[in-house]
């Protein structure tokens, strides 16, 4: 077996279509409509979020659990495979510390569980496998040849967007009067905050004595929560489809610093996004003018 | 009941006894071991011996986790692939278990005993991990669950059943949880595999698998060496 193991060959069964992130921001089932298009500003579905009273409530939070599914089970490799690549050893190079290795093997089998769950919830919800397509970005993120940038882009970035996520479902099922799914977003919210805090206390020690290594793993991590804001999709701000749980992220290790600044990559990526959009419609009136 | 126990030659201290050391009815002195109690002070293995085997344990019990936890990306199925991330963990756990208690066998340096037993185990770890093609499931299972695992069931039980039920009693509580971990994963496994194999190729494959692990793992004497399960090394027989 190799040592490590390429996103192009993930194993999967025919059911699963793998996309990457341009071609699942184009999937019209996962449409992002103006806030300026919908009926009443007071109104829980005026934002993004996902409320039960929206019209598309039903399909997007499908597609969401499928998602979800899907990238559990990228969690569930990515974390064996950190298992697997890694020389037990005293953090240097490319070895990790043995209780390093053992935690991973602990986030498998709670990455495996939360496969489990999401399946039994999709279905519950009335998804079939590989009724959405499969982003396979968290692998990617998992696949990086130093650990220490596994431990930040994947348990500190993705893990702690699953806790917004899980959040922002867990309220969902509360709003929506589906206790069974609130039960089961709370039971992964817990595990989450744990990984999020392994990928926490690791990083803290296995760069201790490597300023420079933790501020590489840290600047890497805030690509990943850059590319992961889905274009200003989270933050605190009322555009935003998801929001910071804040608690749940300091619970785990964050700062409230580095929620902020996770914020503000949102803000950042959302007014980015909305200037492109503009400079699109301005282009596009322009042509029709002409 | 004092007569009763003399005939079954036990030597603890019986009631009788007891009364005629002075013991009084009310008094509250019993003897050291209940009549129920029949654990025996000797056993097989010195302290150093025991480490040995211990640091085996956790170096195969390591290889084996990282191997489960490699292959979960490797495998399609879907049910397989959370079943190798649950038994990841479980023997990650027994490897963690064992270094816990190789300090505790005057080993301060755990990692100097987290050792292989001889090379054949190592040739057979790098046979075992060697399919990673998402159709070699049946390969790969066979491996762990045919050849392996039942190794450890077999050198745990040995373990077990040889150690000194009463200075060594730690070891015995680990092997017996993790026994549990063993037999289920097993069970598991050999599921999985009958699941698999649906055709006379399937058989062969499996079974030419299985043979060409085997093989190594006879020329290595078990997951401790030979005398894995006693009978043929000079501590252990």
């Amino acid at each position: 077996m190799r040592q490590f193991f390429p996103v192009e060959d993930l194993a999967r069964d025919e059911r699963f279509v793998q996309t990457n992130m341009a071609e699942r921001l184009a999937d019209t089932r996962n449409p992002m409509e103006p806030t300026s298009k919908r009926k009443s500003a007071k109104s829980r579905s005026a934002g993004n979020r996902l409320t039960p009273d929206r019209p598309d409530a039903s399909d997007r939070a499908r597609g969401l659990m499928h998602g979800i599914m899907v990238g559990e089970i990228q969690a569930l490799e990515g974390a064996g495979r950190t298992a697997h690549d890694f020389e037990a050893g005293d953090g240097s190079g490319d070895t990790i510390p043995f209780e390093l290795k053992l935690d991973m093997a602990r986030q498998a089998w709670d990455e495996a569980r939360h496969v489990e769950i999401s399946a039994k919830l999709g279905d519950w919800m009335g998804t079939e496998l590989g009724e959405f397509q499969e982003n396979t970005v968290l692998f990617e993120a998992a696949c990086s040849n130093d650990p220490v940038l596994r431990l930040a882009g994947v348990n500190r970035a993705l893990e702690g967007l699953a806790i917004d996520v899980f959040t922002q479902m867990k309220e969902f099922g509360d709003l929506a009067g589906d206790p069974y799914l609130e039960f089961c977003e709370d039971w992964m919210l817990a595990d989450e905050v744990t990984h999020v805090k392994m990928g926490s206390d690791w990083l803290r020690k296995v760069t201790e004595k490597d300023p420079d290594r933790r501020t590489k793993a840290l600047e890497f991590q805030q690509v990943v929560d850059k590319l992961f804001s889905f274009g200003g999709a989270r933050g605190d701000h009322e555009e935003s489809s998801f929001k910071l749980a804040r608690r749940f992220r300091e619970l785990a290790g964050f700062t409230g610093d580095e929620n902020d600044a996770i914020n503000k990559l949102g803000v950042d990526a959302f007014n980015e996004r909305s200037q492109a959009l503009k400079q699109a419609q301005d282009a596009a009136s322009a042509f029709a003018d002409a | 009941m004092g007569t009763t126990v003399a005939l079954m030659g036990d030597t603890t201290t019986t009631s009788d006894d007891e009364a005629s050391s002075g013991a009084t009815a009310a008094s509250t002195a019993r003897a050291p071991f209940a009549p129920w109690d029949r654990r025996d002070l000797p056993g097989m293995f010195s302290v150093a011996e025991t480490a040995r085997r211990v640091g085996n344990y956790k170096w195969t019990e390591m290889k084996l986790f990282e191997a489960l936890g490699g292959w979960i990306a490797t495998v399609p199925e879907l049910d397989i692939k959370m079943r190798l991330g649950a038994h990841c963990y479980h023997h990650a756990w027994h490897a963690d278990l064992w270094n816990q208690r190789l300090p505790e066998l005057r080993e301060m340096k755990p990692e100097r005993l987290t050792v292989p037993a001889n090379d054949a185990i190592v040739r057979f770890i790098a046979a075992m991990t060697e399919p990673e093609a998402p159709e070699l499931t049946i390969e790969k299972l066979v491996g762990v669950y045919r050849v392996l695992i039942p190794r450890f069931i077999s050198a745990y039980t040995y373990h077990r059943n040889n150690t000194s039920e009463i200075t060594d009693a730690p070891t015995i509580r680990s092997i017996n949880f993790i026994l549990q971990d063993e037999f289920d994963d097993w069970r598991d496994g050999e599921m999985m595999l009958q699941s698999l194999i649906t055709t006379p190729e399937d058989v062969q494959r499996a079974a030419s698998h299985q043979a060409k692990l085997e093989t190594i793992m006879v020329e290595a004497g078990g997951i401790t060496g030979p005398g894995s399960i006693g009978g043929s090394s000079s501590d252990g027989s």
